[in-house]
């Protein structure tokens, strides 16, 4: 299950890329669903856990990658904390999506993130009330941001 | 400081140019799109200069405002461009928009956050696109892309309702103009009202009028309530007070430069938003005339039908048609102000 407080939530942890950058491990970067996000997300490949190949900045290390997907990573790695989720753009949204169908996860937006059109389940713990679409998300999400 | 300003920042693989014209610009969008990689650049060019393999062309100084001791760094930066990243938690508290105020910097925001401390322009608000390569075959070439174009409407609109955002002048115009055309008009009282307004009330088509030039904070929200409803549609001049100048109906010599290029006369110290200067502007040019304008209380000249239909017909594709066919003169006051109930 998607949790998601929207608006100001100070214990979260806003800078997801200092935080990233000195926590991260090795094999956070060569799962295969990391490389899956990169690789849709940045348009880069991992050539191994040190080195990303990126089609505009060349070899890069992890710490390079987009906020977006150090974003992603973090919070599939670290299901018990809460992170700034605005770190992440709207082409991040299937992939939270999809990491809260394999573990429950709370995350923080300021923004109100696309999920696009299909069906999901996410609890607003703002008003506690579990919404499934878009429709249903924006009128109650809106008030917060 | 006042103007427009083009930004050409490059290295070997990069490559970005765009132009600003306001105080504030806000960046936005997917992942991935090269935003920080910008302010990186900034940063790096800054600290670095040439020695740092980046190329940066541009008539002002810019600058990267980070890190716990932003205020005081902020004090010592006088006329440049500052960039903000997204990491920066401050630009979202009302101490930022304070310190902002102070000074006579322009600032360029990477943040996916509505500022509602801040009164920025739907018209500025700026994705990053890739477009393509530029020069050697390895330069990604990067520009900047309005989030939110002027809104031009196909069809005609016709509201049932109109929502104001304010409660003064802009508001007694249209109270005025919509109570002879047996429409409703409501004032929300607030930009930030205006959300929760359309939240709650859901019948036939509600026009929303509000300024542009202000109300880049709300704009998400609003813009993704309208995708999911049909009912909604948003007119944003940049204010109420640039409609009438817009119309033709004050006649200066000097307007249309003014109105053409703002950016050369809105001193960004004086004016956080367009909107002040427009409002300082219609009072200047009318003082002493018939059509003396107050932010506060309408002139009722502003609703006689010759100037009303003319600023009326300055919004392209909105009718405020006569209701159930009424065509009578409607309640034009005589006393100097507009009377109505709400007000």
């Amino acid at each position: 299950m998607l949790n998601i407080c929207y608006g100001d939530m100070p214990d979260a942890i806003f800078n997801t890329s200092v935080y990233f950058k000195n926590v991260y491990e090795d094999n956070w970067i060569t799962d295969a669903q990391a490389k899956e996000m990169i690789l849709d997300i940045d348009k880069s490949e991992v050539l191994d856990s040190g080195v990303i190949d990126s089609p505009v900045l060349g070899k890069i290390p992890a710490t390079n990658l987009s906020g977006g997907v150090k974003t992603l990573i973090l919070i599939k790695n670290e299901p018990y904390k809460v992170f700034n989720a605005s770190a992440c753009g709207d082409n991040c949204a299937k992939w939270i999506l999809k990491i809260a169908e394999q573990q429950d996860i709370t995350i923080n937006l300021r923004h109100l993130m696309d999920f696009g059109k299909g069906v999901f389940s996410i609890r607003i713990l703002n008003t506690n009330q579990i919404v499934h679409s878009m429709k249903e998300l924006i009128p109650i999400a809106g008030h917060f941001v | 400081m006042t103007g427009k300003y083009r930004i050409i920042i490059q290295n070997k693989r990069i490559r970005y140019d765009f132009e600003i014209k306001r105080n504030i610009t806000i960046i936005r969008g997917d992942s991935a799109t090269g935003k920080t990689v910008l302010v990186d650049m900034v940063r790096e060019y800054y600290e670095n200069g040439v020695e740092s393999g980046i190329k940066l062309q541009c008539n002002k100084s810019c600058v990267v405002l980070e890190g716990r001791n932003w205020k005081m760094q902020l004090a010592s930066i006088k006329n440049s461009i500052v960039f903000i990243d997204e990491v920066s938690g401050f630009v979202s508290s009302k101490d930022f928009a304070s310190e902002l105020q102070k000074t006579d910097n322009y600032y360029v925001i990477v943040t996916r956050e509505s500022l509602s401390t801040l009164p920025y322009s739907v018209n500025e608000i700026y994705g990053i696109r890739n477009s393509g390569k530029y020069g050697s075959l390895k330069q990604t070439y990067n520009e900047l892309y309005q989030l939110y174009g002027k809104g031009n409407f196909l069809n005609e609109v016709r509201p049932d309702t109109v929502l104001t955002e304010d409660a003064n002048s802009g508001y007694q115009f249209f109270y005025t103009i919509c109570k002879k055309r047996r429409l409703e008009c409501i004032s929300a009282k607030g930009k930030s009202n205006i959300f929760s307004y359309l939240t709650k009330h859901n019948v036939g088509k509600i026009l929303v009028i509000a300024d542009g030039a202000a109300f880049g904070a709300e704009m998400e929200k609003v813009i993704k309530l309208m995708e999911i409803r049909e009912d909604i549609v948003l007119y944003l001049p940049e204010s109420f007070e640039w409609l009438i100048l817009k119309s033709g109906v004050i006649h200066d010599s000097e307007l249309p430069a003014f109105l053409d290029a703002p950016y050369d006369y809105a001193e960004s110290s004086k004016y956080l938003s367009w909107e002040r200067y427009f409002t300082e502007l219609i009072v200047k040019k009318t003082q002493g005339t018939y059509l003396r304008y107050s932010k506060h209380i309408l002139n009722e000249v502003y609703v006689h039908i010759e100037i009303a239909d003319r600023i009326l017909e300055n919004m392209e594709n909105i009718n405020l048609y006569w209701k159930d066919s009424c065509h009578g003169d409607g309640d034009i006051l005589t006393d100097g102000r507009v009377s109505h109930d709400n007000v």
